[in-house]
């Protein structure tokens, strides 16, 4: 009899080969190209929309002066709070029925005017459809104006301050903010590998018992073994996967080596060890959704009762990351703790604290809980498999399909 | 294991939602025999197999396999090809039995080896590269049946093998059984078709409704009914129609009755003393098909044919 772990070879080797020689998987690698692709040009295209669109523009019915006040105010406050942000001001001279005046700057289409300020810098009125943002907006350029107007009157004109920077090499709170960046970063890097990957395992299974080979399979190796080699070889064929991103996000930073971000803060336990926890953590999360998986999927017989069955795990594994993310900075609250244990949460919950904290010890011990919780997800999904598949000969039943007596043969 | 015996199960019971399967299984199969299990679809003989395997586990009963009660533990020295076939369609001939192999210990190369060898002297030399899916369906069984047998096992497990073969790869499938066993190797089947089993089968288990309703050789299954005595007299009438068993029955002018226990030659003797006129006289040794029926009932007779003919009919 062949051992356990060589018994799972057989399987690791045959799914790895099969999975990286095929002609789908160069399709898998440039998945994550396509959507960056689709992501970049979609992005491009509401940037362009947003810029060809609309702008909120509103009328100021007002003096010369006052107008003047108000778009220069305008134009001060325009840094902080981005081009786009304030309305456009057009200056409109009062007339003498101003609410008429109003009326009809709002009712002319071709002016686009959404709303009308009149009364002045101390009575201002505002008329047009509600729109509270837009009023609060107004409020401020309107402060700013009269504020800036006050002290010219007092004689006492304030220049714009300049700030003068004092780089320092650690400011205990900005890497507190920092690592707070990059624990989230970590986190969401798993959860979307494990996400793109974890499927792959459901229509491997699938393809197994499309094929009706699970049971020369089963008759010849224990299930457990079965599974433990599906496991690793998908393991590894994502591992690959990584690597080839990665390789390729590297070839992408030699080429383009400003992309215009800051970077992101070092973690708590170093790039290196972070970079290594971030892989052993990956590999516990895929293991652990993979077996999970793997028992979810031996239970289905057809691609519609995968996705049937896919749908609210995907939506279990975005609760699971959410859940792990209030951990982040909170990692010996309860919630940081309960993370940590539930064993679902804790890969992503362990890769936050590698970002925040530098004691080493608690991952030692996580990743052997990870470990126990990988293998007892292995068991139970080979139980359920032998329990539930292979009850009949030549038939066997999907778990979504309603019960009927079992019939041998 | 009791000496001699290759698969040995005492009381296998299985049921499948409180439904029972398989109801206390006994079989015995003898060290390099060709064993059949017989009978209709949903009898439990695959059930059977899969426990006999290891595939599932039996509810209650023992079972041992090669002297081993975990068959798992000899699954190097067992080869079985499942009823539904599969191999995976992008794999080539020659990985797929050598991948076969693998599952049973076999080395990659080896099996590569002897994929290449048993395909090229069955006529497929020129599909030892070409995948799965580009060959018919018999040649992929061809292939499958391969893998089952490329790490010479002692024990080969066949669940219908037959079905779904055309005559001529039927009859390719029976001389390959008969030779693994001339090679030593132990052969159970499982069939719906009792012409295979007659054929091939030196003993059988009868199943229905999941129970052993024979277990034993061929022969004995067949002695279980007497010989049957056809007869055509010249007249219809005379004394000599007192020497006929009470239980005979007439029909077309043909009498047929059981050979009487004190043999033929008193009844031959008082037909000709009487006058007869014998026409035609002939002692049948019933088929296995008589002793089926007369075993598993008419019911379970139905059945397989029903099974048979479904095949054929598929």
């Amino acid at each position: 009899m062949m051992g356990f772990f060589q018994s799972a070879y057989v399987i690791a080797r045959r799914d790895f080969i099969a999975t990286v020689w095929s002609r789908t998987f160069l399709f898998f690698l440039i998945g994550p190209l396509l959507i960056i692709g689709f992501s970049l040009a979609f992005g491009m295209m509401t940037s362009r929309m947003a810029r060809a669109d609309v702008h909120a523009t509103v009328a100021v019915v007002a003096t010369d002066a006052d107008f003047a006040a108000l778009l220069a105010a305008r134009e001060r406050l325009n840094p902080a709070f981005g081009q786009r942000a304030l309305p456009d001001l057009v200056h409109e001279r009062p007339q003498a029925d101003e609410a008429r005046q109003a009326r009809i700057l709002l009712a002319s289409p071709g002016k686009r005017i959404i709303a009308v300020l009149g009364g002045g810098l101390d009575r201002p009125v505002l008329t047009g459809a509600d729109d509270r943002d837009l009023s609060k907006r107004l409020a401020i350029i309107l402060d700013e104006a009269r504020q800036h107007r006050g002290l010219a009157d007092a004689g006492r004109p304030l220049a714009p301050v300049r700030l003068r920077l004092v780089d320092v090499e650690r400011s205990e709170g900005a890497l507190a903010v920092g690592r707070s960046m990059t624990a989230r970063f970590g986190q969401l890097i798993l959860f979307m590998l494990t996400v793109l990957l974890a499927g792959m395992l459901l229509s491997n299974l699938l393809e197994e018992k499309s094929n009706k080979i699970i049971e020369v399979l089963a008759a010849a190796l224990p299930i457990d073994a079965i599974f433990l080699g599906k496991l690793v070889s998908m393991l590894a064929i994502s591992l690959v996967g990584i690597a080839v991103w990665v390789s390729g996000a590297l070839v992408a930073l030699a080429l383009w080596p400003d992309p215009g971000g800051a970077g992101l803060p070092e973690p708590a336990v170093g790039w290196p060890l972070f970079i290594l926890l971030v892989l052993i953590y990956y590999s516990a999360n895929y293991l652990l959704l993979g077996a999970f998986f793997l028992g979810i999927g031996s239970q289905a017989n057809s691609v519609r009762e995968v996705q049937t069955l896919s749908m609210p795990v995907t939506v279990g594994q975005m609760l699971i990351f959410l859940f792990a993310s209030f951990a982040v900075g909170a990692f010996n609250s309860p919630i940081g703790l309960l993370a940590a244990v539930f064993p679902f949460s804790s890969p992503l919950t362990m890769v936050a604290r590698a970002a925040q904290t530098p004691e080493l010890w608690p991952h030692a011990l996580a990743l052997a809980w990870q470990a126990l919780w990988v293998w007892l997800t292995v068991w139970l999904g080979a139980r359920l498999f032998r329990r539930n598949v292979l009850k009949s000969g030549g038939r066997s039943r999907g778990m979504l399909k309603r019960r009927k007596p079992a019939s041998p043969s | 294991m009791t000496g001699g015996l290759a698969i040995e199960a005492k009381g296998l019971f299985k049921a499948f939602d409180g439904k029972t399967a398989v109801d206390g299984v006994d079989l015995a199969v003898p060290e390099g025999s060709i064993y059949g299990i017989l009978g209709p679809n949903g009898a439990g003989k695959t059930t059977i197999l899969r426990m006999l395997l290891g595939i599932i586990d039996p509810d209650s009963g023992e079972r041992s396999l090669l002297g081993h009660a975990r068959p798992l533990e000899v699954a190097s020295q067992v080869g079985y090809l499942p009823e539904e076939r599969g191999l995976y369609p992008a794999m080539t001939a020659r990985e797929a039995v050598a991948f076969m192999g693998a599952l049973r210990g076999l080395p990659l190369p080896v099996g590569r080896l002897r994929a290449e060898a048993m395909l090229s002297a069955n006529g497929l030399a020129d599909y030892v590269d070409k995948p799965i899916r580009s060959l018919s369906k018999g040649m992929a069984q061809t292939v499958q049946l391969f893998g089952t047998i490329v790490h010479r096992p002692k024990l080969i497990v066949l669940d219908e093998p037959f079905s779904g073969l055309d005559a001529i790869n039927q009859g390719r499938l029976e001389h390959l059984i008969r030779d693994e066993a001339a090679g030593g190797a132990t052969i159970i089947f499982s069939t719906h078709v009792i012409a295979h089993a007659e054929r091939l089968c030196e003993r059988i288990a009868i199943i229905a409704q999941g129970k052993v309703r024979f277990e034993g050789r061929v022969a004995e299954a067949r002695d279980r009914l007497r010989p049957q005595v056809r007869l055509r007299t010249r007249l219809a009438e005379g004394g000599w129609r007192g020497a006929l068993p009470a239980a005979a029955h007439h029909e077309d002018g043909l009498w047929s009755f059981e050979l009487p226990r004190a043999g033929i030659e008193p009844l031959l003797k008082a037909l000709i003393d009487g006058g007869a006129g014998i026409e035609e006289l002939s002692i049948e040794r019933p088929g296995l098909h008589d002793a089926f029926v007369a075993i598993a009932g008419e019911q379970a007779a139905r059945e397989l044919a029903e099974s048979a003919a479904g095949e054929e009919g598929a």
